[in-house]
């Protein structure tokens, strides 16, 4: 049976938002449960497979019971190899159907019908081709371990607002990169429209369907990675409706109570990380597709991919090499922690930022970012390191330089270490070797490493 | 979460023309509404499967759904399985009748691996009320002798009280006691079998799975007996579950709270495996 593929464009607040239903779908990419205790071996682990085909590629586990808030564990399998030529096939032609004009719904059209049953949300959007911890995500996740950012629900931004995620896992081995490649995708990726198509899979992170190449080459020139995202929507969302307040009159200004907080019965919507969309919202047939279907579903050949997890690639280890430059430059992209605050926080005002400097958390009788001071520090550090380095230095060196502030001195020397060529902080950093104050007593190795790197690349 | 891949369920009520779908969320298409009401399994307060019906409730709202409105029993069985294993992960309240197999959030997902005895079928009537009467057995038999001599000295000391006894009618006295006592004995016998079939009886009736084909599952990590159109394959009742298990001639019952969550019938596996059956039961189990 051919897959029932059906693209709609809805309206949310004036902004347009591209949904695709998938019925019947093959099934050939996605996520799915494989159990409690297969890998880790502990029955409070759920381990998740993102698998291509019948290979599966990422492993996904899930600790505390597969606890939304909680960040996962994620480790590369042996990948998507491209012996699948349908799919590798499938997949590279709708990347240069959207390279030649076609539109989101037309260029990726045949991808949908190798989804999984649902309704998946279209977008267009940059994507950091690391780990969202400094490291470039190509060979980021050979062992695995805890990624930061890849928990369902936020704890930082929340559940109420959205955010595009923006990091990468890679579906090709590193055994498949190749010098060669390079050096027609260095050309290529300067005049493409989209570089690359990524299905999310959890939190900040998005597997890489294609082009792997590509990010590396547009790291090495500073192509912006613009990536077509498929993401799927399936968790449900309530949101409290408070009415609008009937203006006040004059007399009865006294006795008006505070407006009473209206229910709404059932949830309200769905979502995926970048949109909320309100049941009313969805066309009927969509809607009834999320709430019949399955947020994922093991495939009809699950036992071959389940098969294949344990074995291991010949050429394990590989002697090809990313490039340094990339890997340096991965190194400089904002990670997850700054990403997250960014969303967190919509803006910081001067005034602001000096009531943290003074210690407090509040400015005007409202908290600045959390009731918790070094909360409050850590994520304001983010935020600004993410969207403003100018003020980031000014207001780290404000802390650094406050003995009270000594609680979060190693945390902010830390972040604000990363930006290795600012005259500013070398000022800062050699003042604070020289003076050998006790007061710097805890950032001074960072201080030390900081001017040693500085005065060493001149 | 154990049976993950449970499709969800849909039921409709052919009087007040709503439907209800039973899933990753439950939904409520009311008539003549557009959109549906949907509830995520968190906003459910409690949840109770009777012989008739399915009863969800919400803070604001209580929803019967009759087992005539599904199409088919596998469809009623998926739901109360859907629902059992969402009691599992939300935790509201769940009351049920009792159970001849074990409930689905006992489960958990997880390869069974290479060692694994895999049967198949229905669960026999005349074989489970055997069972049912072995253990009534087993738990009479340590004191019927002990009424059937107390109802001997008590028939013999009546006769002595009524008749008197003397040394003529002594020789009668001792066999009209003895006999008493084991007609006493075999009357308790009979009554206590026909209460273990009732009991068989009223929970067989009471339970879906009573009258539908049964996976059975023996495994290093854990069993399985759940109804086949239910069953998955990676689903097992880990051994830490049960607490001990009786075996009679014909079947493997496994206990947790001294009540049985599963019989196994033996029928179910090829006979020359029930020797391995029956090892891997007993290295996880103790046997009484």
């Amino acid at each position: 049976m051919s897959a029932d593929i059906k693209t709609d464009t809805i309206d949310l607040n004036g902004k347009s938002v591209l949904l695709v239903s998938v019925k019947n779908g093959e099934g050939l990419i996605g996520t799915c449960t494989a159990g409690h205790a297969d890998h880790s071996g502990n029955r409070s682990n759920i381990t998740r497979l993102f698998y291509i085909g019948s290979e599966p590629v990422i492993d996904i586990i899930c600790p505390s019971y597969g606890n939304k808030s909680a960040d996962k564990l994620v480790s590369f399998c042996p990948g998507f190899q491209g012996y699948d030529r349908k799919v590798y096939e499938i997949i590279t032609g709708c990347l240069n159907r959207l390279n030649s004009g076609d539109s989101l719904a037309v260029g990726l059209r045949d991808i949908f019908s190798m989804l999984q049953d649902g309704v998946y949300k279209l977008y267009i959007s940059d994507y950091y081709p690391t780990d969202g911890n400094g490291v470039f995500f190509w060979g980021g996740y050979n062992i695995s371990h805890e990624v930061r950012g890849t928990a369902e629900h936020n704890r930082t931004i929340g559940d109420d607002k959205v955010y595009k995620p923006c990091f990468l896992v890679p579906t090709m081995p590193l055994d498949g990169f190749n010098n060669k490649v390079l050096v027609h995708t260095e050309e290529q990726v300067q005049g493409r429209r989209i570089e690359g198509i990524v299905y999310h899979i959890s939190g900040f992170h998005s597997a890489l369907l294609k082009g792997h190449h590509g990010s590396v080459s547009c790291v090495e020139k500073d192509v912006p990675f613009k990536c077509a995202v498929i993401e799927k929507i399936t968790d449900p969302y309530t949101e409290t409706v408070v009415p609008a307040a009937k203006p006040a009159s004059e007399e009865g200004a006294e006795e008006e109570k505070p407006a009473p907080v209206e229910n709404h019965e059932g949830i309200t919507g769905f979502r995926s990380p970048s949109v909320k969309i309100p049941l009313e919202a969805f066309p009927k047939d969509m809607l009834r597709l999320i709430v019949g279907g399955k947020t994922e579903y093991k495939p009809e050949h699950f036992q071959t991919i389940i098969a294949k997890l344990g074995t291991v690639r010949r050429k394990a280890v590989t002697n090809n090499i990313l490039p340094l430059p990339v890997l340096e430059k991965a190194e400089q992209m904002p990670d997850s922690s700054m990403v997250e605050s960014a969303y967190a926080i919509k803006s910081l005002s001067d005034e602001e930022l000096n009531c943290l400097l003074a210690g407090d958390v509040e400015h005007n009788g409202e908290v600045i970012v959390s009731p918790n001071f070094y909360s409050s520090i850590v994520t304001a550090c983010n935020f600004l390191q993410f969207t403003d380095t100018k003020r980031f230095v000014d207001f780290a060196i404000a802390i650094m330089e406050n003995p009270e502030l000594g609680a979060t001195h190693d945390y902010v020397s830390r972040r604000v270490c990363a930006l290795e060529t600012n005259k500013k902080l070398y000022g800062f950093f050699k003042s604070v070797v020289d003076s050998g104050d006790a007061k710097y007593e805890k950032i001074l190795l960072t201080a030390k490493t900081f001017v040693d790197r500085f005065e060493k690349a001149g | 979460m154990a049976f993950s891949d449970l499709k969800p369920v849909t039921a409709g009520d052919d009087k007040t023309g709503c439907t209800y779908i039973i899933g990753d969320v439950f939904a409520v298409y009311k008539m003549g509404l557009p959109t549906p009401v949907v509830y995520s399994w968190d906003m459910i307060k409690s949840a109770s499967v009777s012989r008739r019906e399915i009863v969800l409730t919400t803070d604001k709202d209580s929803f019967r759904i009759s087992y005539k409105m599904f199409s088919t029993v596998e469809d009623e069985l998926r739901a109360i399985a859907n629902i059992e294993c969402r009691q599992k992960e939300y935790g509201f309240s769940y009351q049920h009748e009792k159970r001849l197999f074990p409930l689905k959030s006992m489960y958990y997902e997880c390869s069974p691996g290479k060692d694994t005895y895999t049967g198949e079928g229905l669960l026999d009537e005349a074989e489970t009320a055997a069972a049912f009467i072995m253990l009534l057995n087993f738990r009479l038999m340590k004191f019927l002798w002990l009424v059937a001599l107390l109802i001997a000295l008590v028939t013999f000391g009546v006769l002595n009280f009524t008749v008197g006894i003397t040394r003529d009618n002594i020789l009668y006295f001792i066999p009209i006691s003895v006999v008493s006592g084991a007609i006493a004995a075999l009357i308790i016998n009979i009554v206590a079998h026909a209460i273990a079939r009732g009991r068989f009886k009223s929970l067989a009736d009471g339970d879906l799975a009573s009258r539908q084909p049964i996976t059975f599952v023996v495994s290093k990590l854990g069993f399985a007996a759940c109804e086949s159109c239910v069953y998955q394959g990676r689903d097992l009742v880990p051994w830490e579950e049960a607490d001990y298990f009786i075996e009679s001639d014909k079947m493997f019952i496994i206990y947790k709270n001294n009540s049985a969550v599963a019989y196994i019938p033996k029928r179910a596996f090829d006979k020359k495996f029930i020797g391995g059956i029956a090892d891997i039961i007993a290295l996880n189990l103790e046997q009484k």
